[in-house]
């Protein structure tokens, strides 16, 4: 008895026959599923006051199970549905999976768990995952990680570990995940990362550490990546950007530092960033961080000045110290300073650091905010104009 | 009234992986959102939407995207995007902004 045609996109909404395909024998599921046929095969979306499926069609390749009361699903819920492709568990209460739950779909391309109540993975759950290229357990209680649970990943692109209470990650993490294209660690815990966190053969263009508690950017962390597009640190309590973190990234499109803790980088840190001879597409953002606007910044301010058109948040972007530049925006500061440096020369006062003569098109610097309230500067040279 | 430019950076942190919004931009893994406001869920041209996206039947905007936005599985119940939702109230105000401006 067949209760739908078979035509396009056609809508269903009663109860489902299984086909024959299982020994256990035909089983109806429950009532309230939405069901949609297409060539595909059966899409189906499960929410309540529908009943969680005990068993899917053959052809099943779109299953949504979300909003449910779960703390486990039906064991064999995915026997037979050999041609599922994606399988969105959101916002459920899982609190464990079975760890053969997944072989029945070796085409498996996209896993959804956020929100659930997940503290780990059983070993070997994604063993048959070869084609899986997008992992999501966002909002979780995942307080550790184990290497091995992502054993076997070669499609993976997306993962997603966000909103968890990790600590620390293991070394070798993201060894063999060759296409792991982003990364996203966002809202943990982590105070430190593995120096070799980002070594191997993945690409990574996208890489997300904002919300956590770290402390440093460490100079070899970002080094075996130069093809990072989108760097993420906002929200953090970093202190220090060691010397040398930017080194070799070529495509950096968007750096995001706001609310952290920092008062000072050091010098030449912007370097490779300028001598690229573009900028970052996508902007960047230092505000809210209690930046020293003394000379040490001078790499800085040149560097924001050719860059000020891509700078989120400019108006909260401030100094905080020294007590004559407390208060003033960092552009401010950079403009007349910048402008002191010109009048200067290349015979003035202080060494110039930073980058070598053509990199910076002084030509296109644009005058500071005189027309603002007086900029002290930190020297002991008087200011040129008034 | 949201911030546009706060927008833009939401923009670029939690969408854009998935989406463009420029006249012409391409479909990635979610539709191009370029003439999104006004128009009827689920009918970006060229775009293979869920049943449960296209059967949905609202006009996006700033009333329905402030809704979806904040979770949008809960709102088109089905969808295959993988999006947790912003529960700020302040950042889905500041990305709609953005978007009114970036989309039209």
């Amino acid at each position: 008895m067949s209760f739908w045609s078979r035509q396009r996109y056609q809508r269903t909404l009663f109860l489902l026959l299984l086909s024959l395909a299982s020994a256990r024998g035909v089983t109806p599921t429950p009532k309230g599923c939405v069901v949609f046929q297409s060539e595909k095969g059966s899409s189906i979306s499960c929410h309540p006051p529908a009943q969680v499926p005990r068993s899917l069609p053959a052809d099943t390749f779109h299953l949504v199970v979300e909003f449910f009361n779960l703390t486990q699903l039906p064991p064999d819920i995915l026997q037979g549905a050999s041609k599922l492709q994606e399988l969105h568990l959101s916002s459920n209460r899982l609190e464990g999976l079975a760890a053969e739950f997944l072989l029945p779909a070796p085409g498996l391309r996209v896993l959804d768990l956020t929100r659930n109540a997940l503290a780990g993975l059983p070993p070997g759950l994604l063993r048959a995952s070869a084609a899986l290229e997008t992992l999501v357990l966002k909002e979780n209680r995942l307080e550790v990680l184990e290497a091995s649970w992502l054993h076997g990943l070669k499609a993976l692109e997306f993962l997603d570990l966000s909103g968890n209470r990790l600590r620390e990650l293991p070394a070798g993490l993201l060894a063999n995940l060759t296409r792991l294209r982003t990364l996203d660690l966002g809202g943990n815990r982590l105070e430190a990362l593995p120096p070799g966190l980002l070594r191997g053969p993945l690409r990574l263009e996208r890489l997300h550490l904002e919300g956590n508690r770290l402390r440093v950017l460490a100079k070899e962390l970002l080094g075996p990546q130069p093809d990072l597009r989108l760097l993420f640190l906002n929200d953090n309590q970093l202190a220090e950007v060691e010397a040398g973190a930017f080194r070799g990234l070529r495509r950096l499109d968007m750096l995001d530092l706001s609310n952290n803790s920092l008062a000072s980088v050091p010098e030449g840190l912007w370097a490779p960033l300028a001598q690229r001879g573009r900028d970052m597409q996508d902007g960047f953002d230092i505000s809210r961080n209690p930046w020293v606007c003394d000379q040490k910044l001078n790499d800085l301010y040149r560097w924001l000045q050719a860059t000020k058109d891509k700078m989120f948040s400019q108006d909260d972007t401030r100094c905080a110290g020294p007590e004559a530049a407390k208060g003033q925006t960092l552009l401010a500061v950079a403009g007349a300073q910048v402008d002191l440096l010109r009048l200067q020369g290349d015979g003035g006062g202080k060494k110039r650091h930073g980058p070598g003569p053509g990199v910076w098109d002084e030509g296109s610097l644009v005058h500071g905010h005189w027309n603002q309230c007086p900029v002290w500067l930190l020297f002991s040279l008087p200011l040129p104009r008034n | 009234m949201g911030d546009a430019e706060a927008g833009k950076k939401i923009f670029v942190q939690k969408c854009a992986q998935c989406h463009t919004v420029e006249k012409g931009g391409k479909h990635k893994t979610g539709p191009n959102l370029w003439g999104l406001f006004g128009r009827k869920s689920g009918q970006a041209p060229g775009f293979s939407y869920t049943d449960a996206n296209k059967n949905k039947g609202i006009i996006w905007g700033e009333a329905t995207l402030m809704e979806y936005l904040e979770n949008p599985k809960k709102y088109i119940p089905g969808t295959k995007m993988v999006f947790a939702g912003l529960k700020k109230k302040s950042e889905r105000e500041d990305l709609i902004q953005y978007l009114k401006q970036a989309t039209s």
